[in-house]
């Protein structure tokens, strides 16, 4: 009872100076503002790439043979990237040799990709799309499912025609309210019939399907593609994880010999997995996680002594209050408890703002970039907890100094 | 009602000496007084005879020098600080001159305070509150802060809240200090009316017309009692007249 009375006289006092309230929280909402921002991005992140990420990037038991690697992981070294920056391109005839060294691969897809400004339908325009040249095994590989509509099949490979599956994006931007199958979408200066959309992905991933164009790989081969036969991605399914690292290895081989490499020689391609991501992905997240507490704690410190400031300058403004209190029988406690409490409410106000600003920044990441962001309890209920501490540690000195005044002194001051 | 007789206060030697450096301030300097139930007392004195000081060791807000007090048939000077407090919560009830109200908070909860201290629950504060506001005549100001009431209504929320918790006895120093004489009697009557349902009172004033309406009068000079039932001079009517030693 006497604790809602603190925090409602806590609140009060907030409320009557709302701009010094604010300023001297400012420490305090930076740092759990930054806390929960970078928390929610990074927790965001983290279920992402772990749990859908990988898997539909890459597919699940599927490595990927790329000209160089597109994921760098550990120490940065630059020799390294020269070297593969000299890596020869790879062709529809590396496709050839992969699917001859792996005959027991569940699917070997292809693909080539470009971006563009814009796809148009009609005056409706989508900015930034990516359209893809993919064999028929792409949409296999990658688990993209088809949600209206059809996919690609070998026949359109087969005869170049200019027929697309578009993402959800484009979908929603090109068609708001027809269909868009049958009609033509316009991008690279070419027009493409609509066969059918992909369902939606939402999310980090969302820009990576939802607004790609996926069109057969002859006929990207044949418009759109930069270099003729250019391959920039093949991807190999196997059926279970234990035929990941053999069936790696005479891919690895077989690409060497057409290659000629001697024994001495770097491969001048890279195999790809969703490993390669997931430890990427875990130095960065080690690196985070271990940097935001000492960057949290840094402006909760300056929070906390901010707050400190202003409650001893609470306690000599409300002298006179405290010695009336006291001569109206409150005890020592009642004034360290009051003032205690006046620090922490003061403090969770900031938390909380922190946590509202930083959700509301959090969301906005989420909407503009592709980073999606979650939260869990646990950060909040730290988030408040950490919030009370900074409250509470730079109370008690304040908190002390009042309960410790001399009634009659404090009644006779002005 | 309680025996009328039965001492409430007794004060024994009562010193308290304050050391300025080389010189020593005896602001009470051996102070006996005795103070009955349901008696109406009026403290006067010249300025710094130590009317105040003797208010604030009645009440229990400091602490003598030397000398014995028992109140209530309690000895005082052997209670640690938080008896202290829950005397000054439970039997004492203070006016102030400068009304000490809290200047955010309602009527209503400026009387609740020392039922805060006193651990009464919410319903029941307000409730007692608000009785103690209907008898000061303030029940139709409650929701009021302290700057929308004049000096004399605030001065009751005052008295309101002195009255609240019940206490033995209510300590008023210079009650009417800051008010005109119109209001001052306003607030007499309100006292009158308190002595009238049993209440006892010591209050110090410097006006002999305030001082007329307690049943006795003592005169402090020096630190000293000078008179335990002092006289008043009736030919002085007007207020504001300080206290001459005869
Ligand atoms: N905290 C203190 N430190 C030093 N001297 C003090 C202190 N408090 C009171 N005194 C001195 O004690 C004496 C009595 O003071 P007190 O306030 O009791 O007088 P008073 O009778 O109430 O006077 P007034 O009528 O002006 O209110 C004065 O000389 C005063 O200066
Ligand atoms: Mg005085």
């Amino acid at each position: 009872m006497r604790m809602w009375e603190g925090i409602r006289l806590a609140l009060q006092q907030i409320w009557a100076q709302k701009l010094k309230s604010f300023f001297s929280l400012v420490g305090v909402i930076i740092g759990i503002t930054f806390l929960i921002a970078v928390i929610t991005i990074v927790e965001g992140m983290n279920t992402y790439v772990r749990e859908d990420f990988a898997g539909s990037l890459f597919g699940v038991n599927t490595f990927t043979v790329v000209r160089r690697a597109q994921i760098q992981t550990g120490r940065v070294d630059q020799a390294e990237r020269r070297r593969q920056a000299r890596n020869p391109d790879l062709l529809l005839r590396d496709v050839d040799v992969v699917v001859d060294a792996a005959p027991n691969a569940l699917h070997v897809a292809y693909s080539a990709d470009r971006s563009f400004g814009e796809a148009r339908y009609g005056s409706n325009s989508r900015r930034n799309v990516r359209v893809i040249g993919g064999s028929p095994e792409y949409q296999l590989v990658q688990g993209w499912k088809i949600e209206d509509g059809r996919g690609l099949t070998p026949i359109d490979e087969q005869r170049g025609l200019k027929v697309a599956v578009i993402g959800s994006q484009i979908a929603e931007r090109l068609f708001p309210t027809t269909s868009p199958i049958d009609n033509r979408v316009r991008v690279g200066g070419q027009r493409f019939r609509v066969i059918g959309v992909f369902e939606k992905q939402g999310g980090f991933i969302g820009n990576v399907r939802d607004a790609s164009i996926l069109i057969p790989f002859s006929t990207f081969n044949a418009t759109l593609s930069r270099r003729r036969n250019g391959v920039d991605e093949i991807s190999v399914k196997v059926e279970v994880e234990d035929l990941m690292e053999p069936t790696m290895a005479v891919v690895e081989g077989a690409l060497r010999r057409n290659r000629g490499l001697r024994p001495t020689e770097e491969n001048d391609f890279h195999l790809q997995t969703s490993n390669d991501l997931l430890s990427a992905w875990n130095t960065i997240n080690t690196i985070l996680l271990a940097a935001i507490p000492g960057l949290v704690s840094v402006s909760l410190v300056v929070g906390g002594i901010v707050i400190m400031n202003i409650m001893l300058l609470s306690v000599s403004d409300r002298t006179r209050e405290i010695g009336l209190r006291k001569s109206l029988g409150a005890k020592r406690r009642d004034i360290l408890f009051q003032f205690l409490t006046e620090a922490s409410t003061l403090s969770m106000v900031g938390s909380l703002i922190g946590i509202a600003v930083g959700l509301g920044l959090a969301d906005l990441v989420d909407r503009l970039s592709p980073l999606p962001a979650t939260i869990s309890v646990p950060w909040l209920v730290l988030a408040i907890v950490m919030g009370m501490g900074v409250g509470v540690t730079s109370g008690i000195y304040p908190a002390y100094r009042a309960s410790k005044l001399d009634p009659i002194e404090a009644l006779r001051s002005e | 009602m309680q025996n009328t007789n039965e001492a409430i206060i007794t004060t024994h030697n009562l010193h308290k000496h304050y050391v300025m450096g080389a010189e020593t301030v005896r602001a009470l300097n051996g102070v006996d007084v005795e103070i009955r139930r349901n008696e109406y007392v009026a403290i006067m004195g010249p300025s710094g005879s130590g009317k105040s000081t003797l208010m604030n060791l009645i009440g229990c807000l400091d602490s003598p020098t030397e000398g014995e007090y028992v109140l209530n048939g309690q000895e005082v000077q052997v209670l640690d600080d938080d008896e202290l407090a829950r005397i000054r919560n439970r039997e004492i009830g203070f006016v102030f001159q400068t009304f000490n109200l809290l200047p955010r908070a309602t009527a209503l909860h400026n009387v609740e305070l020392p039922l805060i201290y006193a651990g009464v629950r919410s319903k029941e504060r307000q409730r007692r509150a608000s009785a103690a506001l209907e008898r000061v005549a303030l029940g139709d100001r409650m929701d009021h802060k302290p700057n929308e009431l004049s000096g004399g209504q605030r001065q009751r929320v005052a008295i309101a809240r002195a009255l609240v918790n019940d206490p033995s006895i209510v300590l008023a120093d210079e009650p009417t200090g800051n008010l005109d004489s119109s209001t001052s009697e306003e607030i007499m009557d309100v006292f009158e009316s308190l002595h009238a349902a049993g209440q006892t009172i010591i209050m110090v004033t410097h006006e002999f017309d305030i001082a007329s309406h307690a049943q006795r009068v003592i005169t402090l000079v020096d630190g000293k009692i000078a008179s335990h039932n002092a006289e008043i001079p009736t030919f002085v009517g007007a207020a504001g007249h300080d206290f001459h030693i005869p």
